[in-house]
């Protein structure tokens, strides 16, 4: 072989070997736009079965997924879709799944069990889902068998809805919102306290609206030291209802990262309110509200849709209290599927272990959005 | 050497002032149209224009990120086109440059081939560089004005480094050197990787070339390197300084935000339909023709192994080339500029492939090359209409009034859902945006941490997306961020929850603009990082400067014949450099 058509030779078989070794061992970046699918694996395993299923729902590939499900004849891909993603508008409706975590629970030769925990990425977070699934062998792979969770359905009934609603008329429809000839609603910080973290100070309280009129409100707070040069300024973004009825009150917690509380001399705290239009529509009611003690703590309970409508996101934010009713610490979940009218959702909110057990009593407050609705 | 013309016109070497034509025959009426305002960054690159308009000797600009340095990007090709919109308002000044960009290119692409080959394929090669998918990618897709203008005065500048290297010719390095400085203030990258992947064989091909015709000493052909390499560093370091100076006092520390190009074409084959079947087009057919001829002439060989290699990093994330070659630097830079940079070493190859088809199936072959260029132009061009950037048309005019009427500007603002609609709209108001497109040019805290690049596309980053949005938003008091115009209402929830509400809407309801009430009015923010005046002087008037005098020494100093040939410019028949280069 002559020496240049040797160098062409060499040259191709390096270019062929280099494709070939990046699709065989993928490098990361590629990995993660291919939705974390290498070539070469097959459902030999039930974590393997699982693994793939799991690769399958983040490239949102329903069709791949749904055909490799061992149950798929009990429901339709329609139905299996509408189950991962929601029966109706919700946060999970919007999201796609970040990454998931396996663990196997238990395994024979022709069967499995594995959990499934899945982290779906949310416009207001990552939400975790964790479910419990079965797998079953079929021939020399495994294949899951899907628990579906019933579609809920409701029987045709008239809600009678008797609630308050506050209007709020302002110039004209130029005006800047905020801009208003009249004062804002009275509200008081009823509690505050800071608490030192792992990850820095937090700022906890409680906010009361004790006016007679609805408020947006927020909180801001501001560390200062002994020379009263301030450390930072940070407000409660989302861990508080920034709707407050007339005498609602409101946890509210403040983060510092990276703060430390030996620095802190004092805490300026700027409640802010300004009157705005509410309703007291939709009321969600929560039932079986419930303190679970360590290990596994969490303020458990159920979201119950009193009104005709379907609410689409729900916050439920739980203050935490010791036996002398102080405020211990604040705790809040999103749900993420919608509350249809009448039909209990069940929410679980981790509480910090070393937390858990100085407390003695809670309080849940749940705020809540429609699509194409306001707060 | 032959220097009798062939009569056949099948034969002979094709005019570059045809090649010329045809390059404008194809790109004005597509510019014409301003095709490129669809493709992803040419807002961008005419926002960084309209700012040097305004601020010509102010990099600082305050309508994005809150406040941030232009200096944080070579800016000639922006100062080009801020220099000549008075005649054609922006767009079309920008259309001009690109132009102009797309016209170097022919004669680069020329100029350089004749390095490698004889006229005929080299005029056959600047023909083909009109129908090169990748720069068709890059200038309608793309919109990638800075590496498709850099990229062209560099291959003009090509032939000068040789005749140097070779021939000690002070006008060719005097010419050379400021072309190079001059591709530098376009595009710094360009000049990075294109000393290796460009340079390099040329080098290489002087060290070849060194004992034919007029011997030149190994010796001193290094010396000549060694001493064009320190003149034109030492100029491009000068002429970029408040570049540096901003890099070394805040280096680039962005996480590293995911691109398209870095994935696996096999695995991901939707982005190899993007990456590599749109900008190769039909000169995938001409990837064998190019190894075997590359490998069996000596002299072809240091082409051959720059363009292996920039083929390799084109290939972005099928190969793990790229990030062993470039490290970190394979996280923060996207790799189509390789693809577009192998196309055009490739083009040599091109044309000496094309001279054989014609010289021996005549005018089948004119006819099969003329088809296969055109379907590769016209899916490299559809493909911002195939795949667009943005598909949503519509005018960002009543978010500019908005913003522009009532004392708005006085709080920042950012989009969501706008697309690469952003940098039109912070062009047309007065109001500052803690968005913006250029995430080099960084430096709020709340959106380096995180793998998300513009707010208003912050979904499609998933969770490093929406975090840098969440950050943001929990700092909406410290920037003075007080509206938030929505067209995507998947962010509706997280803005209620936040603490924001809807207080009006624009264009039929489509737009809603969100509020967040007790946001004191903006501030000026990383006030230490504005450049001084002096850096401001430097960067209005030193890149600029260096095109002009580039533009004058190439006009005014003209060739001599001889130094012509030495240059790779002289027009033989058919033989020629071809007998020099291909003898081997």
């Amino acid at each position: 072989m002559k020496r240049g058509a040797l160098l062409a030779f060499v040259l191709i078989a390096a270019t062929v070997a280099f494709i070939v070794i990046g699709t065989v061992w993928p490098i990361s970046t590629a990995v993660a736009f291919a939705g974390g699918e290498r070539l070469l694996e097959s459902s030999s395993t039930p974590e393997a079965a699982a693994r793939n299923l799991g690769q399958e729902i983040r490239l949102k590939d329903w069709g791949k997924a749904y055909s490799s499900l061992a149950n798929r004849s009990k429901f339709t891909e329609q139905e299996f879709v509408e189950d991962v993603t929601g029966y109706y508008p919700s946060l999970r409706t919007y999201s796609s799944l970040d990454h998931f975590e396996i663990r196997p629970l238990h395994a024979s030769d022709s069967d499995a069990d594995v959990e499934f925990t899945l982290d779906w990425s949310t416009v207001v977070g990552t939400l975790p889902d964790t479910r419990t699934v079965h797998v079953v062998r079929n021939g020399d792979h495994w294949e899951v068998d899907w628990p579906m969770q019933k579609k809920p359905v409701l029987p045709p009934q008239v809600i009678p809805v008797e609630y308050l609603r506050w209007d709020v008329i302002n110039r004209g429809p130029g005006d800047d919102w905020g801009v208003q000839d009249v004062d804002g609603p009275n509200v008081r910080i009823v509690d505050m306290h800071p608490v030192q973290r792992a990850e820095g100070v937090v700022v906890l309280g409680e906010l009361l609206n004790e006016d007679v009129l609805p408020a947006y409100v927020s909180v801001t707070a501001t560390l200062h030291r002994k020379d009263q040069s301030a450390i930072g300024t940070e407000s409660a973004f989302d861990r508080i209802s920034h709707l407050l009825l007339p005498k609602q009150v409101t946890p509210f917690l403040i983060q510092f990262p990276n703060a430390s509380l030996s620095e802190v001399s004092s805490i300026r705290m700027e409640p802010f309110s300004t009157l705005v239009s509410a309703s007291a529509d939709p009321v969600i009611e929560i039932d079986n509200e419930q303190l679970n003690p360590a290990p596994d703590a969490a303020l458990t309970g159920q979201l119950i849709n009193q009104s005709g409508q379907v609410v689409n996101v729900a916050h439920v934010l739980g203050t935490l209290y010791d036996k002398s009713g102080n405020l211990v610490w604040v705790v809040d979940q999103y749900v993420d599927r919608a509350l249809l009218p009448q039909t209990p959702v069940s929410f679980k909110i981790p509480i910090p272990e070393d937390l858990a057990k100085k407390v003695s009593s809670q309080r849940t407050v749940v705020a809540t959005y429609s699509f194409g609705g306001f707060l | 050497m032959d220097n009798t013309e062939p009569i056949d016109p099948l034969q002979r070497p094709i005019p570059v002032i045809l090649c010329l034509m045809v390059a404008a025959v194809v790109h004005v009426p597509l510019l014409l149209m301003k095709l490129p305002l669809k493709s992803f960054d040419t807002n961008f690159h005419i926002f960084f224009a309209s700012h040097y308009f305004h601020h010509w000797f102010d990099p600082w600009n305050t309508k994005c990120f809150a406040g941030f340095s232009q200096a944080t990007y070579p800016p000639l090709s922006h100062q080009w086109v801020a220099a000549i919109s008075p005649i054609f308002g922006f767009d079309y000044a920008y259309m001009v440059v690109q132009l102009a960009s797309i016209l170097l290119l022919v004669v680069g692409v020329y100029r350089f081939s004749l390095l490698w080959t004889n006229a005929r394929a080299a005029s056959l090669a600047a023909v083909a560089s009109v129908f090169v998918g990748a720069e068709s990618f890059l200038v309608y897709h793309a919109g990638q004005l800075a590496t498709t203008s850099a990229a062209p005065i560099y291959l003009n500048a090509l032939p000068f480094l040789y005749a140097w290297l070779r021939y000690g010719n002070g006008r060719a390095f005097v010419k050379g050197s400021l072309l190079f400085i001059t591709a530098a203030a376009v595009h710094h990258a360009t000049l990075i990787f294109g000393s290796v992947l460009f340079a390099a064989p040329v080098l290489a091909l002087a060290f070849l070339d060194r004992t034919d015709g007029r011997r030149a000493a190994t010796g001193k052909v290094l010396a000549r390197a060694v001493a064009i390499g320190l003149l034109v560093g030492v100029a491009v370091a000068i002429v970029l300084l408040p570049y540096w100076i901003a890099l070394i006092h805040y280096p680039i520390t962005q996480t590293p935000i995911p691109h398209e190009s870095r994935a696996n074409y096999i695995l991901s084959p939707e982005y190899g339909l993007t990456y590599f079947i749109v900008p190769w087009g039909a000169l995938i057919l001409a990837l064998p023709f190019i190894f075997l001829h590359g490998s069996e002439n000596v002299k072809l060989r240091p082409l051959l192994f720059g363009f292996w290699v920039a083929f390799l990093l084109g290939l972005g994330g099928t190969t793990p080339v790229g990030s062993i070659l470039l490290g970190r630097a394979f996280k923060v830079l996207t790799m189509e500029r390789f693809s577009y940079w192998a196309t055009l070493l490739a083009l040599p190859f091109v044309g000496i492939l094309a001279a054989k088809l014609i010289r021996r199936f005549r005018l089948a072959a004119v006819a099969g090359l003329m088809v296969l260029a055109t379907l590769t132009c016209a899916l490299a061009v559809a493909w911002s209409s195939i795949e667009p950037p943005d598909p949503d048309n519509y005018s960002v005019d009543p978010v500019a009034s908005w913003l522009n009427r009532d004392g708005h500007d006085q709080y920042r603002y950012f989009t969501l859902g706008f697309g690469n609609k952003i940098s039109r709209l912070a062009m047309m108001t007065d109001a500052s945006s803690v968005d913006g497109e250029w995430n080099s040019g960084r430096l709020l805290p709340e959106l380096m941490q995180y793998s998300g690049a513009a707010l208003t596309s912050s979904k499609y980053f998933g969770t490093g997306g929406l975090d840098a949005l969440r950050a943001i938003l929990k700092h909406a008091d410290r920037y003075g961020l007080k509206w938030v115009f929505v067209r995507d209402h998947y962010y509706d929830a997280l803005l209620s929850y936040a603490g924001w509400r809807p207080v009006d809407y624009l264009e039929d309801k489509t737009i809603v603009i969100w509020s967040k009430d007790g946001v004191p009015p903006a501030q000026p923010v990383n006030a230490p990082q504005r450049p001084p005046h002096w850096q401001g002087l430097m960067w209005g008037t030193l890149p600029f400067g260096s095109s002009i005098l580039a533009i004058l020494v190439l006009l005014l100093i003209p060739e001599r014949r001889r130094q012509h040939a030495e240059a790779g410019l002289h027009v033989t028949p058919d033989q020629g450099v071809a007998a020099r280069s291909l003898a081997s």
